[in-house]
């Protein structure tokens, strides 16, 4: 168990490693959001009447779930720094249930779309929308790796690394606050 | 340093290669940064005429030190037998990058060298090599993705420090960034075609960063090379840089 | 768990969820049939999607509690995030119309 002390009581959570893949991960994200804010900026009807189509109510029910799931795998970190494990084990399958929550409203919310003609080819808005929220999916679904290695870290007193599951807590976390910039982007922005 | 000398042998092998391969597709053949995917036939005919004899000499000398990527593959497939994962790691590794040079280099090279040789060719025809060049090389990430996961579950599992955990993580940003560029098989133009700025510009940028980064990781890993199959020695702070 | 950390938890969460059930409001403001690009609306929910972002970096991801590189370093890029997407919002914007 590594945690680093670098100040009297402070470490950083997790591997620092993870970290600097976070935000590598997030400026690359960043400079997709560029190129979407730059062409939104060029055809601006076209962008607004796509994106009339969507939902933004279940943008905000994806985001609230998403937030949900980092107040519950953050619940599952503390609850391990204190030995609870059993605490520890409800709150990273509560994470886990609201990922699939997710999930499930992600793809519906696509297969609807989808329905009413608005694929991956419609049109601009429709191509930046499918390819953002499908790299995010992708993000989500090793997400879930993440989780199934902390629960797995919780189950035997053999294991248990807090620094594995601090690692594991931080890159769901950027799942989720990846999203947050994407909901903005996506369904609210005019 | 003699018995590291095969092993400096492999590392220059990769750098000079690396920036050969810049040299060979940016300067020479001027196939980088790819072109637009939505030209006519007649700009198409016109786009291998400009290049002609760059296309010609530039892919010769690909085809020639081609062979330069058993080396180069050998030498990565070595830092994973030094890990403490099993060797599958590095034979799968080998086996699907030694598949990579096809649509990493040579396909393309070859629709390239077909479509410059006879410039009076039917448009049509050349606009089919101009396809098929460039969908081969900026289209296919099976094997790419693949490989970068293999390396980044040996890098993550393994217990010799061979390379950093954030170097693992790396691998899975060069992996994405082949699923990034999927999309080049449906869009003809904008920013996720063959030469856009989502599934081109930025994805070289990642790849780029990832390239430096582990030509700098195998060199400080032969600098610390001691041979064991033990947990690999920090780089001493003494030793030649 | 104690109580003052289960507690802070919790309002952390509130404060996220209202932020983000207050930008459904700022678009409808708006109004949905009103098809017209608007800076305001724009700029807002890129920034309070990053105060998100840093909140959720501060206070899930236990920055707060982080040696001050790791503070700087996140402070930093959402900084930085902010200033690249609103400049890219707002000079895509001038070349439009230019």
């Amino acid at each position: 168990m590594q945690q680093r002390e670098t100040e009297a009581g402070r470490s950083i959570p997790g591997q620092p490693d993870m970290w600097a893949f976070v935000l590598f991960e997030s400026v690359v994200f960043t400079s997709y959001f560029t190129v979407y804010l730059v062409r939104r900026t060029q055809s601006p009807a076209l962008f607004l009447q796509a994106q009339a189509k969507l939902s933004l109510a279940v943008g905000v029910f994806n985001t609230l779930v998403l937030l949900a799931s980092s107040w519950s795998i953050a619940r599952c970190v503390q609850a391990a720094r204190e030995r609870s494990f059993s605490a520890a084990s409800t709150n990273a399958l509560l994470t886990a249930f609201f990922g699939l929550v997710f999930l499930v409203s992600k793809v519906r919310e696509w297969a609807s779309e989808i329905g009413k003609g608005y694929g991956f080819t419609a049109d601009e808005f429709f191509s930046f929308y499918y390819f953002l929220t499908a790299i995010h999916f992708l993000h989500l679904l090793i997400g879930g790796i993440a989780l199934g290695i902390v629960v797995r870290e919780l189950r035997s007193p053999a294991r248990r690394s807090l620094e594995l599951i601090e690692t594991c807590a931080t890159y769901w976390h950027t799942v989720d606050y990846l999203w947050v910039l994407i909901f903005a982007l996506l369904y609210v922005v005019r | 340093m003699n018995e590291k000398r095969e092993l400096w042998i492999g590392w220059w092998t990769l750098v000079v290669f690396y920036n050969l391969y810049g040299l060979l597709f940016f300067v020479i053949t001027r196939t980088q940064p790819p072109p637009r995917p939505a030209l006519e036939p007649s700009e198409i005919v016109r786009w291998f005429a400009d290049r002609h004899d760059g296309l010609l000499y530039g892919y010769a000398i690909v085809f020639i030190v081609g062979g330069a990527t058993a080396i180069m593959n050998a030498t990565l497939a070595y830092t994973m037998r030094r890990m403490s994962v099993s060797r599958a790691f590095a034979y799968a590794y080998l086996l699907i990058y030694a598949l990579a040079t096809l649509p990493g280099m040579l396909l393309m090279g070859i629709a390239c060298t077909v479509g410059a040789m006879r410039p009076d060719r039917d448009p049509a025809l050349m606009s089919w090599l101009y396809d098929f060049a460039f969908l081969s090389f900026e289209g296919t990430m099976g094997v790419f993705l693949i490989g970068s996961l293999i390396w980044m579950v040996a890098v993550l599992l393994d217990q010799n420090g061979v390379f950093p955990k954030w170097f693992g993580y790396l691998n899975l940003c060069n992996a994405l960034t082949e699923v990034v560029v999927a999309p080049a098989w449906i869009f003809q133009s904008g920013v996720f075609a063959w030469n856009g700025a989502i599934a081109w510009w930025i994805n070289m940028g990642v790849f780029v960063v990832y390239t430096i980064v582990f030509l700098t990781l195998i060199r400080r890993l032969i600098l610390r090379e001691d041979f064991g199959t033990g947990p690999l020695p920090e780089l001493r702070t003494d030793a030649a840089a | 768990m104690n109580v003052g950390f289960e507690r802070r938890l919790i309002v952390v969460w509130l404060v996220l969820t209202a932020m983000t059930i207050s930008q459904l409001g700022v678009s409808s403001i708006h109004g949905r049939g009103v098809l017209t690009p608007n800076a305001v609306v724009t700029s807002s929910a890129i920034v309070i999607a990053l105060v998100k972002v840093r909140i959720v970096f501060r206070e899930f991801m236990d920055v707060r509690h982080a040696p001050a590189l790791l503070c700087r370093l996140t402070d930093a890029w959402v900084v930085v995030t902010g200033v690249v997407l609103l400049g890219a919002y707002f000079v895509g914007n001038a070349l439009a119309r230019g």
